[in-house]
């Protein structure tokens, strides 16, 4: 029967990275927002004020870069989508109107999440590459750099939106799921009914 | 003459891309004119602008050219390049008086994330306030002649700023002043355009039958146009013949900053709705699981 036992589910280290990736991204989207629009420009003092902001941007990116490359080290073997996963995503529907009989078991992770590691992947190298050439501009050339700009919001807007989106379901959507990137631990209850196919002792990974 | 500055536009602030049309009416709108023919090479105006504008001595090297310096830098804002061409056999040397042009409308300006760090004034002159600047060097890539140079040292970016404090107490800039053969004019951008249309019909009697004004419509103008003698070799001068102030990612940047604040807004507005729609998935709440 379900109950209120606890199960661990993310290790000390991958809520370390996961917070380092957090923390790190919500300065970087906050001040590159400021960058990018005028009356956000505010936003920069998390940083320092303008001048500083801009110096300190891409050394957060950096951490951002590396606590990534860490991240994507300890999940990606756990983040390959299978047949049960796009039965998982024909079901998507579902899953958001909460209609729960019509979603096929989650494992560990369900395929949304799988999806969400997937773009963050993207999103990193894409981040990473314009960005280095932003933070390095001399040399490139100008229609090279503008491009760069464009490259650089863009991913910005979409890993916006899939913070939001993250956020909002590790909240308030699902309460008891915020506490396994906090002390790494989840009720058996909350395992049963979010990932029914989790094995919890395959879990913490590292 | 003397000429109280007018903002017409500033970076980063919705006045950007929408000039302030109502307070041009309030002055005249300057501009210089570079007689390319005329100029001697003499370099009087780098000097002029080092010591007007206090920028201080750069040492430098001969590398094979006439030219003083092979480059713009923070401390170097006017720069005669001596570009050589051999012109139906003969050797020219095509002498471009390379600093800001002070562009209708400014794709640094435009580029600029920092309020307040480019202002163009009504008067045409496009002015970086390095109080106010990031060092984001934005400007560098928006700039379609190459001209804003960044300090490694201040983390500012700088650039001709066609003597604003002289002009505005109604002098003309230090090398419109220094200039010995009136190669370099000044007046307001209607007398210049005149006067260019005049040294144009000169060279053309002279057998300069390509001789043009260099006053780029892609950029709405510039308030520093060129008499170029030899209008067809427009790149030879090092002069791009059809710069812009909006290419083409810029305007993609443009069209993506609009959509994107509001796909922000929309997907934490959805989340919200979401939310009050379908409420909190409680699973360890024992009454609602009704185990």
């Amino acid at each position: 029967m379900a109950s209120d036992r606890l199960l661990h589910r993310f290790s000390f280290t991958e809520r370390l990275v996961h917070w380092v990736v957090g923390v790190t991204f919500v300065l970087l989207l906050a001040t590159g927002l400021a960058f990018a629009h005028p009356s956000l420009f505010f936003l920069t003092s998390l940083l320092g004020g303008g001048p500083a902001a801009r110096v300190l941007h891409p050394w957060v990116g950096a951490v951002f870069s590396v606590a990534l490359l860490a991240m994507i080290g300890i999940w990606i073997r756990d983040m390959f989508l299978d047949t049960a996963d796009r039965r998982w995503l024909k079901a998507l529907p579902a899953y958001v109107t909460r209609d729960r009989d019509n979603v096929p078991p989650a494992g560990k992770y369900n395929a949304g999440q799988k999806l969400f590691f997937w773009s963050q992947l993207a999103f990193g190298v894409l981040f990473l590459g314009s960005g280095i050439l932003l933070w390095f501009p001399s040399g490139w050339g100008a229609s090279t750099l503008q491009w760069m700009r464009v490259i650089h919001y863009a991913v910005t807007l979409g890993g916006g939106v899939a913070l939001v989106v993250h956020v909002y379901l590790g909240t308030l959507a699902y309460p008891g799921t915020a506490r396994s990137m906090i002390d790494g631990k989840v009720t058996e209850r909350w395992a049963r009914h979010h990932h029914p196919a989790w094995k919890p002792e395959e879990s913490p990974r590292t | 003459m003397a000429d109280s500055l007018t903002i017409r536009r500033v970076s980063a602030s919705p006045d950007a891309f929408i000039p302030i049309d109502a307070l041009r009416s309030g002055g005249p709108s300057y501009a210089k004119l570079v007689d390319i023919g005329a100029c001697i090479g003499c370099k009087g105006c780098e000097v002029a602008c080092k010591e007007w504008n206090d920028l201080g001595i750069e040492p430098t090297t001969n590398f094979g050219s006439y030219q003083s310096h092979r480059d713009l830098s923070p401390k170097t804002w006017l720069l005669m390049r001596f570009n050589e061409v051999e012109i139906d056999g003969n050797l020219n040397w095509l002498i471009k008086k390379d600093a800001c042009l002070h562009c209708e409308e400014p794709g640094c300006l435009f580029a600029c994330p920092a309020p307040g760090a480019i202002v163009q004034y009504t008067n045409g002159i496009v002015d970086f306030n390095q109080e106010s600047c990031i060092g984001c060097q934005y400007c560098v890539t928006g700039c379609p002649f190459d001209i804003p140079r960044f300090d490694v040292h201040t983390r500012k970016v700088s650039k001709c700023n066609m003597c604003v404090d002289r002009v505005e107490a109604g002098l003309e800039p230090a090398c419109v002043k220094t200039c010995p053969t009136n190669a370099i004019s000044w007046g307001s951008k209607s007398d210049m355009l005149a006067l260019a249309d005049q040294k144009v019909e000169r060279l053309n009697a002279r057998g300069y039958e390509n001789a043009s004004v260099y006053n780029p419509a892609g950029v709405g103008g510039t308030h520093m146009m060129y008499v170029v003698p030899h209008g067809d070799r427009l790149e030879d001068y090092s002069l791009p013949s059809d710069p812009t102030a909006s290419p083409a990612p810029m305007t993609a940047l443009g069209f993506l900053k609009r959509t994107g604040a509001w796909l922000m807004g929309f997907s934490v507005l959805g989340a919200l709705v979401h939310f009050i729609r379908y409420g909190p998935e409680r699973v360890d709440d024992e009454e609602h699981d009704g185990e």
